[in-house]
């Protein structure tokens, strides 16, 4: 240690104990740490600190990361899917330039759901067709023990909106879509949570974001005409539960009396 | 530890499909507990935060696959994952709902201290970082849980969209206040 060579400030001290220092100002650093113990005591609490934080900040998030094992085989499945995907045709090449971008910058479903349905119109797709009706055997309806109250309380209970993606991948599979691109379709539930259906997979189905007509738009328009009617005393519970599950659509013709969606 | 990434560096060529896919999920399992602790510690759910990692790698492959720039992959992970988190904020704020918050770290006493007086002791202190962390502006909580994942200062400036330097300054700041609160 020379006189000329001042005690390095915090943010030097941080700098050289995380290697960030250019390789000439390090040497300096360093040397002027074998000759002070001011510095390499400044230098021991500051690993001290970063030790009492790394070991407050990971106790409380250790204990709370699930197994890897389900993700990653997840993940796998979905890497095999984009993989086939881009084998199926030149169209599918170009969708994820787009995608990536709106992924990073902004997943706005509205961008997803048209970039999804232009590509399905230029794309013919290896599996069946993507079903508009739900198949009664896979998707009978299932509802949870619900009153006429407790659908109509002005705080619904929001905690069936998210469908868990492992359920998502189960009900591609059930409906023989197990290579279906996730931004194609809405998971939809066939009796809507605010009528007490259940997020059992037997209220669970596809629904294409492509289909032009009847499309899950139309849907959400009947679910929020027989919550209403059903709140208002118009409809019993029994009966809107029934009706859309059997199906939604002349569930639709029958409660707005018209034969196609009402353009609003 | 300089990006001991297992990407192959030959940039000019593509490479096979079944190796993109083999490498995203080698950097999945490289990366997944890092990534998953630091989207959890912006406070979004586990649920969410899980669906966020998996956005992440699905994107991190057809960024790959598109021939796109390899340098600095995993600042670009983290990019990602970090919008995602705060995309899912808003969407929750939006909803009304709690964003999950800060879970109860406080409460958590992982290492049983021998006697009572010391674990006590130990908990006193593990309170009172965690009010500094707390306390601490959002960006500086955010470059401490980076570097706490292993991201050199020029990953986090470029996760942040920071200046090299306001990265180390920040870093700085917090450890002062966190070393004062630890009774340094």
């Amino acid at each position: 240690m020379t006189l000329e060579d001042p005690h390095p400030s915090d943010e030097e001290m941080l700098l050289a104990a995380d290697g960030e220092l250019p390789p000439g100002r390090a040497r300096t650093v360093n040397r002027h740490l074998a000759g002070c113990w001011t510095c390499r005591t400044r230098m021991s609490q500051l690993e001290t600190t970063i030790r009492s934080f790394l070991e407050v900040h990971r106790s409380g998030l250790d204990p709370r990361l699930p197994s890897a094992t389900g993700p990653r085989a997840l993940l796998k499945a979905q890497l095999a899917e984009l993989a086939a995907a881009d084998r199926r045709g030149p169209v599918l090449r170009l969708f994820p330039l787009s995608f990536t971008r709106t992924v990073t910058i902004c997943l706005s479903a509205a961008v997803l759901a048209t970039a999804a349905a232009v590509l399905l119109t230029h794309s013919p797709r290896g599996d069946r067709a993507p079903p508009v009706i739900p198949e009664a055997n896979l998707t009978p309806g299932a509802t949870r023990p619900t009153t006429r109250a407790d659908v109509c309380r002005s705080d619904p209970d929001q905690s069936l909106r998210v469908i868990p993606v492992s359920v998502r991948q189960k009900v591609f599979e059930s409906y023989g879509l197990p290579h279906a691109r996730p931004e194609a379709y809405e998971v939809d539930y066939l009796i809507t949570p605010e009528l007490g259906g259940s997020g059992d997979i037997r209220n669970l189905w596809p629904q294409p974001y492509s289909s032009t007509v009847w499309n899950a738009h139309v849907k959400d328009a009947l679910e929020d005409r027989l919550h209403e009617m059903v709140c208002n005393g118009t409809l019993n519970l029994e009966t809107a539960q029934h009706d859309i599950a059997s199906n939604w659509i002349a569930a639709y013709k029958k409660y707005f009396h018209a034969d196609t969606p009402i353009t609003r | 530890m300089e990006l001991s990434l297992p990407v192959p560096a030959a940039a000019g060529r593509r490479p096979a499909r079944a190796d993109l896919e083999s490498e995203v999920i080698a950097l999945f399992d490289q990366l997944r507990s890092p990534l998953l602790r630091y989207v959890l510690s912006t406070g979004v759910r586990v649920q969410e935060a899980e669906e966020i990692v998996q956005e992440v790698f699905l994107s991190l492959y057809r960024h790959v696959r598109m021939g796109r720039s390899r340098s600095n992959l995993r600042g670009w992970i983290f990019r990602v994952a970090h919008n995602l988190a705060l995309k899912q904020h808003e969407s929750s704020r939006r909803q009304g709902g709690a964003a999950g918050g800060s879970p109860d770290l406080a409460e958590r006493s992982c290492d049983p201290a021998p006697d009572p007086e010391e674990q006590m002791a130990l908990r006193e202190r593990r309170k009172r970082l965690l009010a500094v962390l707390r306390a601490l502006p959002e960006q500086d909580q955010s470059c401490l849980y980076l570097r706490a994942e292993g991201l050199r200062y020029r990953e986090i400036a470029h996760v942040l969209d920071m200046s090299l330097g306001s990265v180390s300054i920040s870093l700085t700041r917090s450890l002062a206040r966190l070393q004062r609160a630890d009774g340094g």
